[in-house]
């Protein structure tokens, strides 16, 4: 369940792979707290749509749904173009979409590197200048970056994905600072190990070594990331920016 | 609409960092100002090349905006 306390009443926000897990979430946390939204996904199904209406009608809220590939240079264009277009202003850009990959250094080959990182970074790289134009005009704007803990910390097998989320996070800093004498700000969330189909691409062992260590806190849920990113598209986080916040019940 | 201070004559000759308020912050601004105005989306290759006077002319003609 969503808190809410109306914290986005007014904003607008785009997220990015919000069909499934923390996305999905991000956005009914969103909704909750009276944003509208712009929710992207890969593909249009029954089940999103279903899911975007119940919570437009919930919440009162106006839910638009963008559908494009995150790691097609032309669909992302064509999607920043579609959503400039529509909108007068955004507030919230939260780039969420992403997709996990776990194998030993020896073993990762450069094909799936180059696939990772089209979804995992070229693809909010290149999305985030787009919106930011719009941003820049309006001399104000949001910017949240879904990273992970393995963008920092050290696991096994996390080679590509961790780099990734590490390049995620330094363009995420990179961003607060160049973009400050707009009015933009901009932070990362870092996911430690959450309740996403994500989750299924790491060993077994890992996942059961991270629930002995850390009970019930060892593996986040994905609405806990999704307060974490309420707050920073909030004004509570007005003076906020450059920041990497982790979300992972003080597991390393 | 970003002027940089310039005056009128000075415009010809005007170059990416050749006065002080036409920095890469000053260029962002250049940039939002004039996809504003003229309803475009410069390309992040347009905006790279965009350093001149005279290239922002060429460079706004292949967005169909003559001046």
């Amino acid at each position: 369940m969503a808190l809410s306390y109306k914290l986005l009443a007014g904003k607008t926000a785009v997220i990015t792979g919000c069909n499934r897990g923390i996305g999905k979430a991000i956005l009914e946390g969103f909704a909750a707290n009276g944003a509208n939204a712009i929710a992207c996904t890969r593909k249009e199904t029954i089940e999103f749509s279903r899911f975007i209406s119940l919570l437009s009608e919930k919440y009162s809220v106006s839910i638009i749904p963008v559908y494009f590939d995150a790691s097609d240079v032309d669909e992302i264009k064509s999607a920043a173009r579609q959503i400039m277009a529509s909108e007068k202003q955004i507030h919230i850009l939260v780039n969420n979409a992403g997709v996990g990959y776990n194998a030993l250094f020896q073993m990762s080959s450069l094909e799936k590197l180059k696939e990772v990182f089209e979804v995992n970074f070229f693809g909010p790289f290149l999305f985030t200048q787009y919106l930011i134009k719009l941003m820049v005009r309006q001399n104000s704007g949001n910017i949240i970056n879904i990273s992970s803990t393995a963008g920092m910390d050290t696991y096994d097998g996390q080679s590509i994905y961790g780099s990734s989320k590490a390049a995620m996070i330094c363009m995420t800093k990179v961003i607060a600072s160049e973009l400050r004498a707009f009015g933009i700000r901009a932070n990362s969330i870092a996911p430690g190990m959450t309740e996403t189909d994500m989750l299924l691409s790491l060993p077994k062992d890992v996942i059961l070594e991270k629930i002995r260590k850390g009970g019930d806190k060892g593996i986040c849920k994905p609405s806990e990331i999704a307060d974490t990113a309420v707050f920073l598209a909030s004004d509570l986080s007005a003076n906020i920016s450059g920041q990497v916040i982790r979300v992972d019940g003080g597991m390393k | 609409m970003t002027t940089f201070g310039v005056k009128q004559k000075e415009l010809k000759n005007l170059t990416y960092q050749g006065v002080a308020l036409w920095d890469s912050v000053g260029h962002m601004g250049l940039i939002a100002g004039l996809e504003e105005t003229f309803n475009i989306m410069i390309e992040t290759d347009d905006i790279i090349e965009f350093n001149s006077y005279k290239k922002g002319f060429e460079i706004l003609k292949k967005y169909g905006i003559e001046l």
